[in-house]
């Protein structure tokens, strides 16, 4: 493997995840739209603010594809993840314990409700993020754009 | 309330594609800042709380322990 590929395989493999991640955050709307829609499903306030939470998870990753690498936008993803979470839990705990007029909205998929899987939803998410921050580390930027060593070249010929 | 956060969020991301970054970010910044305050209103309206009685904050009876004049 010569320099210049193994410099490369870090920004890639960058590329690679986070792209899987929108596009599995993409299908989880994707999924919620068509069980709203076809399904006649109606989603409670908490589930559109968790729709927007994935939604916040999904525009840092965009940012990201649109504006290059910054970990701002990975510190942007977390945050709605956050708020992914803690939403979730709150209606989970909201209906854990079946009483008249509260219960889990829509239908269950693989036995969970959609609170339960937007906790762990976010729990993957939020894992995924440290997951990669600890392998591939925050300055794949700096291996990914080589005109960003150029930039810095005549600060170093000054120094010699 | 709901509709001005999924308003800000659709700016999000038409600025996102069509305008600054500053403004795209300060954008998703007021509609995340909405949904924390919806999510709050929801939460705390007396009307549209979402109460959770099993949860026990309180003590039903209080123990008197201390009411025949402690330990001897």
């Amino acid at each position: 493997m010569n320099t210049m590929t193994g410099a490369r395989l870090p920004a890639t493999l960058n590329d690679l995840f986070l792209f899987a991640m929108m596009l599995t955050m993409a299908a989880i709307l994707t999924t919620a739209m068509i069980l709203q829609f076809y399904g006649g499903e109606i989603p409670c306030p908490l589930c559109l603010l968790q729709r927007v939470a994935m939604f916040g998870v999904c525009f840092g990753i965009i940012l990201h594809f649109r504006h290059g690498y910054s970990a701002r936008n990975a510190g942007f993803s977390m945050l709605f993840a956050l708020f992914l979470l803690i939403v979730s839990v709150r209606q989970t705990l909201l209906d854990i314990y079946p009483r008249p007029g509260h219960s889990y909205i829509g239908s269950t998929v693989l036995g969970l409700h959609m609170p339960v899987w937007s906790v762990v939803i976010a729990v993957a998410i939020l894992l995924a993020f440290a997951i990669k921050l600890a392998v591939l580390g925050g300055d794949v930027c700096a291996i990914h754009n080589p005109f960003r060593r150029l930039a810095a070249l005549p600060g170093c010929l000054a120094f010699t | 309330m709901m509709l001005a956060v999924f308003a800000t969020m659709s700016l999000a991301l038409l600025a996102g594609y069509y305008g600054p970054r500053w403004f795209a970010v300060l954008s998703m910044l007021v509609c995340l800042a909405l949904s924390i305050g919806l999510f709050l209103f929801e939460i705390y309206s007396p009307e549209y709380g979402f109460g959770m009685p099993w949860l026990q904050v309180q003590l039903d009876v209080v123990p008197h322990v201390w009411s025949r004049g402690g330990h001897s």
